[in-house]
Order: structure tokens, then sequence, then C-alpha cells
């Protein structure tokens, strides 16, 4: 028991230290903390570059017309690595992306602070065999789905 | 987070291929092979792609012990994945937006939260040399701690903060509304988010992980030059074998590289440093001493020696290994979508016309 508590204090203590230091850019001077938003829509484009992927969905508003925003991502060189490419973001796929706003507001363009399909899954994630519910939106027969 | 996307087929094979490569090690060899695979030259073949992804902190943790027992690691391993599995949780598809005035995240997420964690692959295990399982990457001092700034640095240093210039702090953003001229231009933001250098000492030297992603560093080797490419932000850095400093007035961002053979370990030596690169606040003095050793068939130890008087109270070393990995290391071409400095001075234009307007 003594380990155990022992392992928990040290464990608090470099999980602490080994959370992300730095990132590519000041997240807090691109995107503003007053406006946050919460979208819904199909994907139109994406560009799986980097630094940063940038997912396009087109959203409807509330007088019927749409507009389209651009949505922040990560570096594509990880989720490469893991077999997941461009493909896997089929145009057409509804997301649910909730976020903040770019500090220019004139722009239509967020973070992508979750970023998941309707049903709540998130992107890349939750086939079976992981561990996640199975619900029929497996890789063999769901969209957007690691290849 | 690998693992939860690969098949069943998959997960058995790589138990298999990491059964048989564990199998190898056992049966190869204990420790530092008596004979390393070697160039035509006779020099040891340094070769190959490394992920320096890991969990060890540079500096340890005040309260840590230098080195953790196996079991430790272990639970403390488990723990990460188990939080990386949390993280890839489903979550409601018809929840609200975040609430305004941010969600309370700190550092680099800087109170609006980042992205998902499907994004990372920031390491899942402790750094081992010498069968240690290291927590810190500093060994000297023995604290495990960079030491103390010397008086002159903390003032240079105080004024940097005061006047974020393009090495200022990437992850807190210090005084972003207030700070004098640091949205004024793209040569006042930091060199990663200008996509010139790896940010977080990645592109080195000293070659550091970023605990974030894309850790991946290639070594190709010839008698006369050993290149060292970073993915991120894709720099190859030219060590000259045998040669002579650049003269002086010759400064470059990751400086002048040159090396030597100490027998069967790789030297690299740094100096000529820019007034921009300041890797965490050092002088444009900033000498940096590398050194590679191969421990296994797919190990390499990697150890610095960071001496810069002008900055620290005495000279710090740190070492980590550098463990294969089969993965490709992709082109990291920055620039193409950089949108996110265009919209970091784009906000700071836009809070300058709003706040002239309601004059």
């Amino acid at each position: 028991m003594r380990v155990t508590c022992a392992t928990a204090a040290i464990g608090a203590l470099l999980l602490g230290a080994a959370s992300p230091a730095a990132a590519h850019h000041a997240f807090g001077g691109e995107f503003d903390a007053n406006r946050p938003i919460l979208l819904r829509g199909p994907i139109v484009k994406v560009e799986w570059v980097n630094p940063h992927t940038w997912i396009h969905i087109e959203v409807k508003k509330a007088d019927g017309t749409t507009e389209v925003w651009m949505i922040e991502g990560g570096s594509p060189n990880s989720l490469l690595r893991r077999g997941v490419t461009r493909e896997s973001l089929q145009i057409g796929t509804e997301l649910v992306v909730d976020g903040y706003q770019a500090r220019d507001y004139t722009l239509k363009r967020a973070n992508g602070r979750n970023v998941t399909y309707p049903d709540g899954r998130k992107l890349f994630l939750g086939s079976s065999g992981t561990g996640a519910p199975s619900d029929g939106a497996d890789p063999a027969a769901g969209r957007g789905a690691p290849r | 987070m690998r693992r939860r996307l690969l098949t069943v087929t998959g997960v058995v094979g790589l138990s298999i291929a990491v059964l048989a490569v564990a199998a190898a090690r056992v049966s190869g060899q204990g420790g530092k092979p008596s004979s390393p695979p070697r160039m035509p030259d006779g020099h040891p073949d340094l070769q190959g792609t490394y992920d320096l992804a890991t969990l060890t902190p540079l500096e340890r943790p005040a309260g840590a012990t230098a080195v953790l027992t196996a079991d430790e690691a272990a639970r403390l391993e488990a723990g990460v994945a188990a939080r990386n599995e949390a993280g890839a949780r489903p979550i409601s598809g018809s929840r609200a937006a975040p609430p305004k005035g941010g969600d309370g995240s700190a550092g680099a997420a800087g109170n609006v939260g980042g992205y998902n964690n499907f994004w990372l692959d920031g390491g899942t295990s402790y750094t081992i040399v010498n069968g240690e399982r290291r927590t810190s990457l500093v060994v000297d001092p023995p604290d495990g701690r960079v030491p103390a700034f010397t008086p002159a640095a903390q003032k240079r240093v105080a004024a940097l903060q005061a006047r974020p210039t393009s090495d200022a702090t990437q992850s807190n953003d210090p005084g972003l509304e207030t700070a004098p001229g640091a949205y004024d231009d793209p040569e006042r933001r930091p060199l990663g988010e200008r996509c010139l250098l790896g940010f977080g000492s990645t592109s080195g030297p000293p070659a550091l992980p970023n605990y974030f992603y894309n850790n991946l560093h290639k070594i190709v080797q010839t008698p006369t030059a050993v290149m060292i490419l970073n993915e991120m932000v894709h720099d190859a850095r030219i060590v000259r074998m045998n040669a002579q400093h650049l003269p002086p007035t010759v400064r470059k961002w990751m400086g002048d590289s040159v090396g030597r053979w100490d027998g069967d370990t790789l030297v690299v030596d740094t100096t000529n440093f820019t007034e921009q690169t300041r890797f965490r606040g050092a002088s444009r003095d900033l000498r940096v001493v590398e050194r590679f050793t191969r421990v296994g068939p797919r190990t390499l130890l990697y150890r610095f020696t960071i001496e810069d008087a002008a900055t620290w109270t005495r000279p710090w070393t740190g070492e980590f290994a550098w463990p294969a990995t089969d993965e490709l290391l992709y082109e990291y071409a920055c620039h193409e979508a950089n949108y996110a400095l265009e919209n970091v001075l784009r906000g700071a234009r836009r809070r300058e016309a709003d706040a002239a307007a309601s004059k």
C-alpha cells in the first residue's frame, strides 16, 4: 500500500510535468475564450496538411442559409502513422464540433476542442475491438472510420 | 492509442513481432554490444529512424526519486494509457458549446482547450538508461534540474518577458492583452509559430522530445558528414566531420555542428548560435556537446552537455535512449497551412480596430 501511495504521488508529479509544454502556436492568441461555438454540419473540404489539419464544414444558420466554418485540428503526421488518411474524412460526413472562434471574429474559423460524429464518438476512434461499445458503426459498416 | 486502431489481427501480429524482438534482445546481448554494426570506414553505423517520444520529463519533478522501479513505471505508464483511453471515449453528440470565458485549460491549450488528444503521440513509457527507468533527462546536476540562471541571465530573461520577442515562451501567451509589441508583426512571434524551427527544441541541438507528437529523428551517415533530420519542423542538421567551426561571425539558428569519433561514440560540438535561437533562455554563446552511442541493436544513447556561462551558473548534462522505429518520418511542410500565424496577427488587428472604434 505504501508503494502504491508513493507511486501515485510520483505519478501526479510526473504527469503534471509531462503534459504538453509547448505547441506549434499560441492557442490563446489565436482563439477567443469569450466566443465559444457549437457547430454541426457535413464536411465539405479537408486540408490534411501541416502544421495543422483544417476541416471545413457547412453549417446551417437559423435563417436557413449556410456558411462554411474551418476547424483546426492537429498535425496529420501522427495519424498517418496509424493508418488514418485524408480519405478517412469523407466529404459529406456529419460532424459536431465544439471549440472557440478565432479572435478575428469576422473569420469563420475555430479550434476543434472536441470533434465528434453526431452520436458523440470521437473522430477516428470508437471502432469495435477497441473497447468502445459496438454500435454497428465499426470500420466494416461505418463512415469515416480508420482504414 | 495506436493499438486501439489496429484490428484484432494486427494486434496479434504486433504481439508476435514484439515477442520476437524481445527474444532476440534476450538472446542477442545483455547490454552494450561488443561489436556494433559498422560502416565501410570502420565507424559504428548509427543510421536509422528513432522515436524520441518519452514520458520522462527534462527536469525531475520536486520530490520524485531519480529512478522508478519496474512496477512503479508500469503503473504510471498504465495510468497514461488509461487517461488516453478515457480521452478517446465518446461524449454527448448533443452537447452544448463550451463555457464563455474559457474552459480553464492551462498551458498550451490556453483556456480554449486545444483539440482532441487523438491527434497526439506524446510517448508511452519512461526512458531506460543503463537499465534504469529515469524520472528526468537531466542527470547532472544530480538533482535532475536545470541549474539556476546567472544574475545577468535573470535580468535578460526578465526583460524579454516584459517585451516578448520571437523567442518568447509559446505556451502561455504572456500578457496577451498588454505586452507591447508581442503581436505587432510576424518577426515578433516565436520561431516555432513562424514555422522556422521545431518548438520546444525538437530541432535542437539538443534534440529533445516535445511530449506532443512527431518526435521522429533520422540519422544518415557518411565518412565526411552526418545528417540529423527531425520530423518537426523538417530541419536537417548537417554535422561536418573532423572540421573546424565556422568563424564566429557566421551564425545559424541550429548553430554550427562539427563531429568527431571518440572510440565508438560520435561526438558533435555545436556553437555559433543566433541571438534568436535562445534554447531555454540561452545566449548566442551557447555550446552544446552531444554524444551518440549505439548501446543495442535498436537503441542509441543520446547524451548532451549544455555550456553557456552567460546564462547558467554551471554546465548541465542530460541523457536518454533513442529507440529505433520502423515508422516512417513524414514531411512536415509547416508553412503550407500555417493559418495559425495569420489568425494570431489578425486577431490582434481586430482588437485594435475594435478599440479604436469604441473611442
